[in-house]
C-alpha cells in the first residue's frame, strides 16, 4: 500500500510521539494479518499496534492516513470477564475485518499506573480483539490518564 | 452571607479529606472510607436558612455546602443541583419552594403533537439558558473561592427524568401504555439533550462528571421491560455519546428508588475509568452493599447507601447501625467504595444523624486491602 500522509496528519504523528515508519508498519501488519476494523462502507480501516506503554491506532483509507491516536491505558480484557449478551443495541459502526463480525461497544478493563478500571471499547465477539475509538481515546481516556498521573503521583 | 463572612476551610482537614476522596477513584491508599451524604439544601439548615433560600442563592448555597463538608468531615466537594433541571430552558415554570427543592409547575409538552414538534436545544443555547446560568454561578463560586473543592458536574438524571421535566409524569406514564413509541421519541430527545448539556460543562471546565441513572424509572413505578426500554437503553446510548463527544470522563449512575428487578441491567451500562454506581433500595429495604459489591465491585466504584428516611427520621443509633453494616460490606470493594445516603441528605435531617453516619465510617471503615 502506498499511503499518503498529509501535513496535518504528520503533525498528529508528532503530537502522539509516533514515527512515520512505526505507523506504516502497524498498517502493513494489519493488512497482512487482516486484524483490523473496517467501516461498514469498507472505505476506512483502523489498525492498532500495542507496546508495553502505548497503544497506537492508525485510521486510514486505501490511499491516505486519515487520523492517528494513542492511549497509555493498557487494555486487559472484557469488564466482568466474558462477552455476554447485553440488553441494548451495542453494535458499532465497525466490522472486524478478520472475522466479518460487527464490533460491539463494550466495557473493557484498562490498567494504568497500577489502577484498573473500565473504559469504553470496541470488541469483536468472535476473536476477542479489542480496540478504542478515536473519540474515546482523544477525550475520555486522555483526561482519565491525566487525572491518574496527577493523583497517583 | 458574602464570602468574607465564612471562615476559611481548614487546610489540614482539606488535605486529609482530599486523600480519602482520591482513594476510591485511583486506589491510592488512605486510612478509611470517605462519606458522601450528598449534602445540598441540608447545608442551609446549618445556617438557619431554608431550601428556598438555598436554591435562590446558588453562590451562597455552595459556600454553605463547602462549610458543611468540613463540619461533617465528608467528601470535600461543593455541589449544587436539584432534580427538576432543564424544564425551564424549554419553557416550563420553576417554582422555588420554602422547604423543598425547586419544582416544575408548567411543562412545555402537553400533547402528543408537542412531542413531535419538540426540538432539543443546542449546547450553545443551553449555556445561555436559566438552568446552566444558575448552575455555573454555583460552580464558578466553588472554582474561585474553594478551588480544591471543585469537581464540575452536570445534573442530568436519566431519560425518564428529563422527559418528565418536559411533559407531565401522568402524560408520560399514560403514553407508555397507549403510545409507547411516543415515549421512545421523547427519550431519544432526552438523550440528545443530555449529550449537549454535558458538552457545555466539559467545554467550560475541561472535564465533567455526569449524574445520570434511573430515578423515576424504578421498580415502584415501572416494570423491568419498561425500565429497559425507556431508561436503561436510551441512557446507555446517551452515555456512550457523551463519552465519545469528550464530555466526560466521570459517570455517576444514581439509581434512586427500588431497583430489585432491573439493577443487573446496569452492570453492562457504558462505563469510563471514573464510574460510580449507587443503588437506593432493594424492594422496601436499603440496597445491601454486599449485593452491590457482588455485582459491581469488579467493575467500578461502589457507593453504598444508608436509608435517607432513617437519616431524616431515625435515631443516631439506627443510622450508625445501618452505616456500620454497609461500610463493613463495602470498604474493601476492589474498585473503590464510598459510603453515603440513598439520595440527597434530607433538608431537615438532624445533624446528629449525619454525624452518626460519618462516625460509623471512622469506626468501621478502615481499609484492610492496602
Amino acid at each position: 500500500m502506498d499511503i499518503k500522509i498529509t501535513e496535518q496528519v504528520d503533525n498528529l504523528l508528532k503530537d502522539n510521539g509516533v514515527r512515520k515508519e512505526e505507523i506504516l508498519d502497524i498498517i502493513k501488519k494489519a493488512e497482512s494479518s487482516g486484524q483490523k476494523l473496517k467501516s461498514k462502507d469498507g472505505n476506512t480501516c483502523i489498525a492498532k499496534g500495542a507496546s508495553e506503554n502505548l497503544t497506537i491506532y492508525a485510521v486510514y483509507s486505501a490511499t491516505e492516513l486519515l487520523d492517528v491516536y494513542a492511549h497509555k491505558m493498557n487494555i486487559l480484557g472484557i469488564t466482568g470477564g466474558e462477552i455476554k449478551p447485553v440488553e441494548y443495541d451495542d453494535a458499532s459502526d465497525w466490522i472486524c475485518a478478520k472475522c466479518g463480525e460487527v464490533a460491539l461497544e463494550r466495557n473493557v478493563d484498562m490498567s494504568y499506573l497500577g489502577v484498573t478500571r473500565p473504559g469504553p471499547g470496541l470488541v469483536c465477539a468472535k476473536c476477542g480483539e479489542m480496540y478504542v475509538s478515536a473519540g474515546m481515546a482523544k477525550s475520555t481516556l486522555k483526561t482519565a490518564e491525566a487525572i491518574l498521573e496527577e493523583k497517583r503521583a | 452571607m458574602p464570602a468574607q463572612d465564612y471562615i476559611p476551610i481548614d487546610q489540614n482537614w482539606l488535605g486529609n479529606a482530599g486523600k480519602l476522596w482520591t482513594t476510591p477513584w485511583v486506589d491510592k491508599p488512605s486510612d478509611r472510607v470517605i462519606v458522601d451524604p450528598i449534602i445540598l439544601s441540608h447545608a442551609a439548615t446549618l445556617f438557619r436558612k431554608n431550601a428556598g433560600y438555598f436554591y435562590s442563592n446558588p453562590d451562597e448555597a455552595v459556600r454553605m455546602v463547602c462549610a458543611a463538608c468540613e463540619l461533617y468531615d465528608v467528601t470535600p466537594v461543593g455541589h449544587y443541583l436539584y432534580a427538576d433541571y432543564w424544564g425551564a430552558d424549554y419553557g416550563a415554570e420553576i417554582k422555588i419552594q420554602t422547604n423543598a427543592p425547586p419544582g416544575i409547575t408548567n411543562r412545555p409538552i402537553k400533547t402528543a403533537e408537542d412531542v413531535d414538534k419538540f426540538e432539543v436545544l443546542s449546547t450553545e443555547e443551553l449555556v445561555k439558558g436559566p438552568t446552566l446560568a444558575t448552575h455555573y454561578k454555583a460552580l464558578d463560586t466553588v472554582k474561585n473561592e474553594y478551588p480544591q473543592m471543585f469537581a464540575p458536574i452536570t445534573q442530568l438524571g436519566g431519560t425518564m427524568e428529563v422527559a418528565t421535566n418536559w411533559a407531565s409524569i401522568e402524560d408520560v406514564f399514560m403514553w407508555m401504555i397507549t403510545e409507547p413509541e411516543l415515549v421512545d421519541k421523547l427519550c431519544i430527545k432526552a438523550g440528545d439533550h443530555m449529550v449537549n448539556a454535558c458538552r457545555a460543562t466539559a467545554e467550560r471546565y475541561g472535564a465533567n462528571v455526569m449524574i445520570t441513572g434511573s430515578v423515576i424509572a424504578s421498580g415502584d413505578l415501572m416494570d423491568r421491560e419498561q425500565i429497559k426500554r425507556f431508561s436503561y437503553q436510551p441512557v446507555s446510548r446517551a452515555v456512550r455519546k457523551v463519552l465519545s463527544a469528550g464530555a466526560g470522563p466521570g459517570v455517576y449512575y444514581h439509581l434512586c428508588g427500588n431497583h430489585t428487578d432491573d439493577f443487573d441491567l446496569w452492570k453492562d451500562a457504558p462505563m469510563s475509568p471514573f464510574t460510580i454506581v449507587q443503588i437506593g433500595y432493594d424492594g422496601q429495604k436499603i440496597f445491601p452493599t454486599s449485593k452491590l459489591v457482588e455485582n459491581f465491585g469488579d467493575r467500578c466504584t461502589c457507593f453504598g447507601t444508608v436509608d435517607t428516611k432513617l437519616v431524616d427520621r431515625g435515631t443516631p443509633a439506627q443510622v450508625y447501625a445501618q452505616a456500620k453494616e454497609q461500610v463493613l460490606a463495602g470498604k474493601d470493594s476492589p474498585r473503590g467504595f464510598i459510603l453515603g445516603t440513598a439520595c440527597e441528605c434530607p433538608t431537615n435531617a438532624p445533624p446528629v444523624n449525619v454525624h452518626a453516619l460519618v462516625r460509623a465510617a471512622k469506626d468501621f471503615g478502615k481499609y484492610e486491602k492496602f
